[in-house]
């Protein structure tokens, strides 16, 4: 086993660095669209902020209400960063083969997504705090909202590379010299939009709203607890864009030869970053009621469609 | 299931609340089934305070009831003092209280757009609109020296003139705004998940509005077309061009467009003002001490209908000063639009009154038991006190 | 929407980055005051009509010295007006905070020439 690569590169402590770079970028790109900077001071242009406010969340006290589960409480925050950073050793980073790779690791990446949704409800449930509560339900809604265009969205790429394997795909789009986005648009669109709604980010941060719910299913989390689920949302930020590139936007390879797969990697997700940071900044928040019957009013059956689409085009 | 129904307490503290009031909501599941309002956690004796000071001195106090809209205050508190005095402000200063008065009102309805666009998650909206009010701020400060808490009026006039340099100011500043106002137009129309989170929501009906007395902007996008200005003026407004905005939507997005519309017809009234401002001094001399005597003053203020009522016993001192902010009016109204929402509606709809903590909370005392409700002069509070903390 | 957006990537941002850019005050903005002491007489109209009772009369008439609380003041600036003698003067200095409470107070002395 490459422990040196398991640890360090394409491994934790690279993915880690990338998480708060990507937070970081959000960041900056966010307030630059609103025309304000955003994080500047601390370390070379700000980019030590997300790395300094894990540290001070780490070193903050940990309020445990008492009425809260205390099993449950004390396993969400541990979870909810383990399970993307599980996800994320199957999507190809540094080579057109990820680091562990099976045949059906699409369909798992799909199942642990859907349990982190899960947890969001089991820790507003545990934390027994009204606003929690309303939070966590609203996550467990959502869920039924975005899971089943999601899930067709992904499976998409599974069609034209008839396979089931983030990495087999990757390298379906490699020696093919195309990316599926241009084979599938529509998928790629509802996989955007499904992943907004994923991550939980504006226009569907209704589980988190800020000004409904005070902090929705995170409300009780402090301390060390909400640093590791901040650090969770990057990761889950890290893996969205990931496993978007894989999919649809042909991973990390590229035309040129010269230049090593990481780059590829880097610039295309950073792209997909962008992409849901803008779309971060266009909308307003939506209603549960709104976004769950929305999804299924327009987001199922254009995913269907495309389903359709792409069995008349791979005959 | 019926255990899911329980109450939310929304306030003292919460996010959507800029300050404390509590409301608790008994909540099925997402939807409100009832709200209970409980006002008083800014109390902070302003009215005793005011008996305690001189006419001078309260010119300063009455605009702290509220920052936003603190000229107003302080204009309906001149115009009281300045009735009871018998003495008439000079045509130049009554125009600059009206530019004042309207550039104030600008500021606050976008401060209210941009906080609107916060409560439903918009946060580019909210940074947009506080960016444009920074050029009415900056045109305040250079006007009247601060940019809130202006303090720009005395008993008699104002204390500073508008020269002839500031004017190619405010026209600057006002084609400015005039183009971003414009904008801010088209987006509430077009930007859909806006319409998703305001037509439909909060909705008052036009009976229910005048029966539970709503004034202001809310009253107004509810077809009710009442404005100070129009059926009370003070100040220049008599001669002052510009129209009742009223939308009859009913709902928060009527709100907001009521406001949007009034931000353009305050550019008019200001474009017409500092085009006709009359030359002339700007105060006339006003003794220290005002005749026994009572009077009551009516301003339109940002968010409706502000009364002021004074008790004068002939020293420099009031005797008894009494504020009716708009907000307090709107409370009423705030149990209907919540009923039959949902939670998520909580932020806008109670943004959507423009609610002013501050200007609403004075004591009003109400025994719970037989119903009667009276109020106390501070020697009878005092009394009570000590007869039931012991000394 | 998006083109607005797009707009203000381009745009330098609103934001000034203060203290490391240097702000300046409007004119006409009310801040610190000066009272001139040579003008004085210490009438004691303007302690009388601070809404804030942030000036203080330290000694009787014309011999007295004033004394004024930054940390009271509402910068109304009615001290300037209420003046007979126009002594009193609002400056545009804003940057008044500070860490020491000795410096709260700002005393303006007579020059004391026999």
């Amino acid at each position: 086993m490459d422990l040196l690569g398991l640890l360090v590169y394409p491994g934790l402590m690279f993915l880690l660095a990338l998480a708060w770079f990507y937070e970081w970028l959000d960041r900056r790109f966010f307030a630059r669209l609103q025309n304000r900077y955003g994080p500047i001071y601390t370390g070379p242009h700000g980019l030590l902020q997300p790395l300094a406010d894990f540290i001070k969340l780490l070193a903050k006290e940990d309020i445990e209400p008492a009425a809260v589960d205390k099993p449950l409480f004390r396993c969400v925050p541990i979870l909810v960063p383990t399970l993307p950073l599980t996800v994320l050793f199957l999507i190809p980073i540094s080579g057109v083969g990820a680091f562990v790779h099976f045949e059906g690791d699409l369909i798992f990446t799909i199942f642990i997504m859907s349990l982190l949704a899960i947890l969001a409800f089991l820790g507003g449930w545990s934390s027994t705090n009204r606003f929690s509560t309303l939070g966590g339900l609203r996550a467990a809604m959502q869920t039924l909202g975005y899971e089943v265009p999601l899930a067709m969205a992904l499976i998409g790429p599974g069609l034209v590379a008839r396979s089931l394997s983030i990495t087999k795909i990757v390298e379906w789009q490699a020696s093919n010299g195309l990316w599926i986005a241009v084979l599938t648009p529509i998928g790629f669109g509802i996989a955007v939009l499904a992943m907004l709604a994923e991550l939980e980010k504006i226009p569907f941060d209704i589980p988190e709203a800020e000004t409904e719910i005070v902090a929705g299913w995170q409300t009780e989390f402090s301390g060390r607890k909400l640093a590791l689920m901040r650090l969770a949302l990057d990761l889950e930020l890290v893996l969205a864009a990931g496993l978007i590139t894989a999919l649809f936007l042909g991973g990390p390879s590229g035309p040129i030869p010269f230049i090593p797969n990481i780059v590829w990697f880097l610039v295309k997700t950073t792209f997909v970053v962008l992409i849901l940071t803008n779309l971060r900044a266009l909308f307003a928040r939506f209603r549960i009621d709104q976004m769950v019957s929305g999804s299924w009013k327009y987001l199922v059956p254009l995913a269907v469609i495309q389903i359709l689409i792409l069995q008349l085009l791979l005959r | 299931m019926s255990e899911s129904i329980f109450t939310v307490p929304v306030g003292p503290q919460h996010p959507a609340l800029k300050e404390p009031e509590n409301i608790t909501l008994t909540l099925d599941g997402e939807q409100i089934i009832d709200a209970k309002i409980r006002l008083g956690y800014v109390h902070r004796g302003g009215e005793k305070a005011l008996e305690n000071r001189t006419y001078v001195q309260n010119l300063y106090l009455v605009e702290r009831v509220c920052g936003i809209c603190a000229m107003a205050h302080q204009l309906c508190y001149v115009n009281n003092i300045e009735a009871l005095l018998g003495i008439e402000a000079p045509p130049r200063a009554k125009y600059i209280r009206t530019i004042v008065a309207e550039l104030e009102r600008i500021h606050s309805h976008l401060l209210w757009v941009g906080v609107a666009g916060h409560e439903i998650g918009f946060d580019t909206l909210f940074m947009y609109t506080w960016q444009d009010r920074e050029i009415v701020l900056d045109l305040m400060e250079r006007i009247t020296g601060n940019r809130v808490l202006h303090a720009t009026n005395s008993i008699g006039g104002v204390r500073r003139d508008i020269t002839s340099d500031m004017i190619p100011l405010v026209k600057k500043g006002l084609a400015h705004l005039g183009e971003r106002v414009k904008y801010y137009r088209k987006l509430a129309l077009a930007e859909r998940t806006i319409a998703k989170r305001a037509v439909g929501v909060g909705i008052l009906k036009t009976q229910d509005a005048i029966a539970l007395c709503a004034v202001g902007p809310t009253a107004r996008a509810s077809n009710v077309k009442r404005d100070v200005r129009k059926y009370d003026p003070y100040s220049a407004y008599d001669e002052m061009p510009f129209d009742i905005v009223t939308n009859d939507g009913c709902d928060v997005a009527a709100r907001i467009f009521v406001r949007i519309d009034e931000l353009e017809q305050c550019a008019r009234m200001l474009e017409y003002a500092v085009d006709h401002l009359p030359e002339g001094p700007i105060k006339v001399r006003a003794p220290r001490s005002v005749p026994p005597g009572e009077n009551v003053s009516l301003v339109e203020a940002p968010r409706g209908e502000d009364i002021h009522y004074c008790k004068s016993n002939g020293s420099d001192r009031p005797e008894r000063y009494k504020i009716r902010a708009p907000t307090l009016a709107n409370w009423a109204s705030m149990r209907k639009m919540l009923i039959g929402g949902s939670m998520a509606d909580v932020p806008i709809v109670l943004a959507a009154i423009d609610p002013c903590m501050s200007c609403t909370d004075r004591i009003a005392l109400l025994d719970s038991r037989s119903g009667e409700s009276w109020a106390w002069n501070y020697e009878q509070l005092k009394r009570y006190v000590q007869k039931r903390y012991g000394e | 929407m998006e083109g607005e957006l797009l707009r203000h990537l381009a745009k330098k941002p609103a934001t000034m980055q203060y203290p490391f850019e240097k702000f300046q005050p409007v004119t006409g903005t009310r801040a610190k005051i000066e009272i001139d002491m040579a003008k004085c007489i210490g009438c004691g109209t303007c302690v009388f009509d601070c809404p804030a009772f942030a000036l203080e009369m330290v000694g009787k008439g014309l011999t007295c010295d004033m004394k004024w609380y930054p940390m009271k003041c509402v910068y109304c600036g009615q001290c300037v007006e209420s003046c007979p003698r126009s002594a009193i003067k609002q400056t545009d200095e804003f940057t008044l905070a500070n860490t020491r409470k000795e410096e709260l107070a700002c005393e303006f002395k007579r020059s004391r020439e026999e």
